[in-house]
């Protein structure tokens, strides 16, 4: 009787501690972040997030995965036809009416507060919202801005330019300088179709026009080809640009050897680190008949198929806290998208990201429209066309436009 | 001067375009992992450079998980490399020794299955992964490279097959040894080179193969190496040259070290089938 | 023992035939099952479409282009492969002071992988900081530095370049076994009948070779065909589309585009291409020179001949 009881006793005792130590775990859910890679920052700066919310939640797990952005789309592609999408992911918000369109993306209406929703910037929630819905909240922004060389400025005698006719004047007097290139020209791979916005809506054009059709074939799309054909053809830019992607035109700032660039914030802290002692300025784009610039968002999306939801949102609540969102922004060069960190006094003080910032008021984003990246692959194959001779400025635009038009649909 | 000397003095001529080509990369490689990160945008680019910076190599270990990503590329290559010659050598043995229906055909689908690239596979292989639950396991590249590097595997085993004399097995079974005796003690001891050299080819393929591995693998901590490199590079904002270029050398590294035993080996196996 | 002869092969190619038909086989189908289907951009099968993937693509020029390009690609890689990958193997294959030195270097290209001897040759190419250029014309070859990747003729040139750079360890590998397996006594034979060195090239070298340049050409001819990186790290099929072959419109259209059904259908008629390829070689080449020779190899080279 004794020895029975007393084994009795052990057993359950046992199997309480076993049930006991078990249980933690069978009640832990797993959030599938995937991460698209800004720099080598970014994945540390993640994970530090992840565990101070585990730790605060210990019944969920998150597991981040870091994704190159040039195989982002690849990968996020047969994870869907495969049926392994995570339940969370950074997407560059040109993708997001694609992903809705699917069916893939979540609309997180519901699931925002007005508090939380209120601590977004709205310049920056707009892109993510299509037909009236949420789809997605913004996570990483930033403004194109003009970067001048202010030491070659002064060698070349020349102004820092506030519109069109002044940068002509000035790249002449930059180009008459040894060895030096006046104005760096994109024309390889992503982005190439960016370069050429920046002067199409300095100029007065637009991507689309009113009615949806393609706004290149309109004389303000030819008068921004115009200048950078004329621009090329007279020696102001770097020769071949068709050589040269978005990152080897800012290399070539970098070392020196160009007077005036078109780039984004997160070149700064790169010059810090490669080229400190080069002597740089940020100023807003050239005005033409507007002023603009090219306002760049990524959004965090969650996955319609996710079945753990409302713990992914606990964690994306918890991952826009200021205190995070500073380090990110800081950390990657971004600007803000929530207000919060938009107040801190860095970003007015600072010149270098103030001068980013400044060209918010009127900056114009990429259409939200399907196809994005067929369509964006047009102009920049016309573009190349163009700054290669293969086709006149008028015929490579209304060419554009055309093929555009008939991917639209229109 | 000796016949030997002149000879050696041309051929080397001969062959330095071509060499001066191959070491050029590995130069440039090397000079960007050792140079400081302030100097990788002098203008105008230079091959030297002010110091030596060793860190950069311990530097990249660090940041990228190098030792982790070594480590898988490791498993991945030496479990593909086994599995691939553990199918291949029965099967190169019987396409060698046999005669049997279907010989012809079998050979014909082999090399259909080089054929297809793997990245207009990869969404189909990636499903077919999905539903063995082997998403994001290394198991499933090993499964992988072993299948598409057997049909070269099994060709050149058998070639290597063809020149090692039947007579000597056959002379065996004569003496009443059995089949499987004559396989182990005889066959295989004098195919053991044949099996280093195909096994070094895979091992290398395995090795460096990108795309299957960036499709395959999801997390960091699996990354095999070439996907671990790749992603210090791919559409980035801040590319860390210095560190990439550093990788890559020290990826390269082992390979090199193999291809000078290969290379002895080589002469070796093939001799082989010279002495007839 | 005779039932045991015959299933004793199948037995052995079992295995090997099981994993290719499992790992290789089924993508495969299930390429050829999406190419007859509308697609959307995530994989998600919608419905049959019979033959409109395919109709899409032969009514694109993009693919007619990339088509003829890839032709050229694999052609002139192939070729500069063979003409530099002989004599090397045969100075290889002589003996001299430093050979080993020379076998290793030869082989370095294979040290690494594609894509990153790719990103390596593009950091070097860069205009006007890499250190080609700046090694040109210090040497004083050059007094500008030349825009390699700018337009597509001098990009496609440098890239094929490349592409013949990274074949040639496999094929000398190739090319030295066979030459390491010839039969000195042929040689020898023929010295004594006063033969140069040209003559037994020509009559003993060349024909005893042939089926391993035969393997050479298909094996390179598949693999060349198919290769991604080289192009896609130098220029990504730019500039507008003038360096773009088949695999990298495929690419764009997979995995840009979202227009898998297309792709699908690009894949199956490259697949289709290869494979008219080699059936084509093998008979025409193969099976003539199957009948002249007489060699340890002839069972391979007639097997495939063999449907």
């Amino acid at each position: 009787m004794k020895s029975l009881s007393w084994k009795a006793m052990a057993a359950s005792a046992l199997a309480i501690g076993v049930l006991g130590a078990m249980a933690p775990a069978q009640a832990q859910t797993k959030v599938d972040f995937t991460v698209a890679e800004y720099s080598s920052k970014t994945g540390p700066y993640f994970e530090e997030v992840a565990a101070a919310f585990e730790k605060a939640n210990p019944d969920i797990d998150i597991n981040i995965q870091v994704v190159p952005w040039d195989t982002l789309l690849q990968r996020l592609t047969t994870d869907i036809a495969g049926g392994t999408a995570p339940d969370i992911s950074i997407i560059g918000t040109r993708w997001l009416l694609d992903f809705a369109a699917q069916g893939v993306a979540e609309p997180v209406d519901a699931y925002l507060t007005p508090e939380f929703k209120s601590t977004f910037i709205d310049t920056f929630m707009a892109p993510s919202v299509i037909d009236g819905k949420i789809m997605g909240l913004p996570v990483a922004a930033s403004a194109r801005a003009m970067m001048i060389n202010m030491d070659l400025f002064e060698k070349a005698g020349a102004t820092p330019p506030t519109n069109w006719d002044e940068f002509y004047e000035a790249a002449k007097k930059l180009a008459a300088l040894p060895d030096t290139f006046a104005f760096g020209l994109q024309g390889k791979e992503i982005e190439t179709d960016a370069y050429y916005y920046y002067s199409l809506w300095t100029h007065g054009g637009d991507i689309l026009k009113a009615d949806g059709t393609s706004g290149l074939d309109t004389p303000e799309a030819l008068e921004a080809a115009n200048l950078y054909k004329k621009m090329l053809d007279e020696g102001l830019t770097q020769p071949s640009p068709t050589n040269y992607n978005r990152e080897e035109v800012f290399n070539l700032f970098k070392q020196g050897k160009v007077g005036m660039i078109f780039t984004f914030p997160m070149l700064i802290p790169q010059i810090k680190a490669e080229a400190p002692d080069l002597n740089y300025k940020i100023m807003p784009f050239p005005e033409g008949k507007a002023k603009a610039t090219y306002g760049v968002t990524d959004t965090l999306m969650m996955f319609a198929n996710s079945d753990v939801k409302e713990a992914a949102w606990k964690f994306i609540e918890f991952a826009y806290k200021d205190e995070y969102r500073t380090t990110f922004d800081h950390g990657e060069g971004f600007l803000p998208v929530t207000k919060g960190v938009a107040a801190e006094e860095y970003y007015s003080t600072d010149p270098d990201i103030a001068g980013f910032a400044a060209g918010l008021p009127y900056a114009k984003f990429a259409p939200t429209i399907a196809n994005w990246e067929e369509i964006a692959d047009v102009t920049v194959r016309t573009m190349q066309q163009i700054y290669l001779g293969q086709v006149t400025p008028e015929e490579g635009l209304k060419a554009a436009a055309a093929e555009i038009n008939g991917i639209r649909g229109k | 001067m000796s016949q030997k000397l002149k000879k050696s003095l041309l051929y080397w001529l001969v062959l330095s375009p071509l060499v001066i080509v191959i070491l050029f990369p590995f130069a440039v490689m090397f000079v960007t992992a050792v140079r400081p990160r302030e100097e990788l945008f002098v203008y105008p680019p230079r091959w030297t450079f002010s110091e030596f910076r060793w860190d950069n190599f311990v530097d990249m270990w660090e940041k990228t998980n190098f030792g982790g990503a070594l480590f898988n590329s490791l498993y991945v290559s030496v479990a593909a490399t086994a599995l691939a010659l553990l199918l291949s050598i029965p099967a190169a043995y019987a396409l060698s020794r046999y005669r049997f229906h279907g010989k012809g055909v079998y050979r014909n689908f082999l090399l259909m299955t080089q054929m297809m690239s793997p990245i207009v596979l990869v969404l189909g292989l990636f499903r077919l992964m999905v539903q063995f639950g082997l998403v994001n396991n290394l198991n499933s590249l090993v499964l992988t490279y072993a299948a598409f590097n057997m049909a070269f595997t099994i060709w050149m085993l058998q070639s290597y097959f063809n020149t090692i004399p039947r007579e000597l097995e056959e002379a065996a079974w004569m003496d009443g040894a059995s089949h499987l005796v004559s396989l182990t003690k005889i066959f295989l001891p004098l195919a053991v080179p044949a099996m280093v050299v195909t096994g070094i080819f895979t091992f290398i393929n395995s090795w460096n193969e990108f795309v299957l591995a960036l499709t395959m693998i999801r997390s960091q901590d699996q990354y095999t190496l070439p996907v671990q490199i790749f992603s210090q590079v791919a559409g980035r904002y801040q590319v860390e040259w210095h560190h990439v270029m550093a990788g890559t050398v020290l990826a390269t590294v082992p390979v090199a070290i193999v291809f000078s035993w290969l290379q002895r080996y080589l002469i070796r196996g093939m001799a082989l089938g010279a002495v007839k | 023992m005779k039932s045991a002869l015959r299933s004793t092969p199948l037995l052995m190619i079992l295995p090997s035939l099981a994993l290719a038909m499992f790992i290789i086989g089924y993508p495969i189908v299930d390429l050829a099952w999406t190419s007859l289907q509308e697609v959307s951009r995530f994989g998600q099968l919608r419905g049959f479409t019979g033959f409109d993937n395919f109709a899409e693509v032969f009514t694109d020029q993009l693919f007619y282009d990339s088509l003829w390009r890839t032709v050229i690609w694999t052609v002139a890689v192939v070729g500069g492969t063979l003409l530099i990958s002989l004599p090397v193997a045969l100075i290889l294959n002589d003996d001299f002071i430093g050979r080993g030195v020379a076998r290793v270097i030869i082989m370095l290209p294979w040290a690494i992988s594609l894509t990153m001897t790719a990103v390596v040759w593009r950091w070097g190419l860069n205009g006007r900081a890499g250190l080609l250029n700046a090694t040109l014309m210090d040497l004083g070859i050059m007094s500008e530095p030349i825009e390699w990747l700018a337009t597509a003729p001098l990009a496609f040139t440098a890239e094929i370049l490349i592409g013949i750079l990274v074949s040639i360890p496999f094929t000398t590998t190739i090319f030295l076994g066979g030459l390491s397996s010839l039969p000195q006594d042929s040689y020898e034979a023929s010295m004594v009948d006063g033969a140069s060195w040209w003559d037994q090239f020509r009559f003993i070298t060349l024909p005893l070779m042939r089926p391993f340049i035969n393997i050479a050409i298909v094996l390179n001819v598949i693999y060349v065909f198919n290769s991604l990186p080289i192009i896609w790290v130098m220029t990504e099929g730019g500039p507008a589309n003038g360096t773009d072959i088949l695999v990298t419109y495929l690419y764009k259209l997979a995995f840009r585009f979202g227009q898998l059904g297309k792709a699908s259908a690009i894949s199956l008629i490259m697949f289709g291409v290869l494979l008219v390829f080699t059936i084509l070689y093998v008979v025409m080449v193969m099976r003539a020179e199957r009948d002249e020779s007489d060699l340890t190899d002839e069972q391979g080279a007639g097997d495939v001949a063999e449907a």
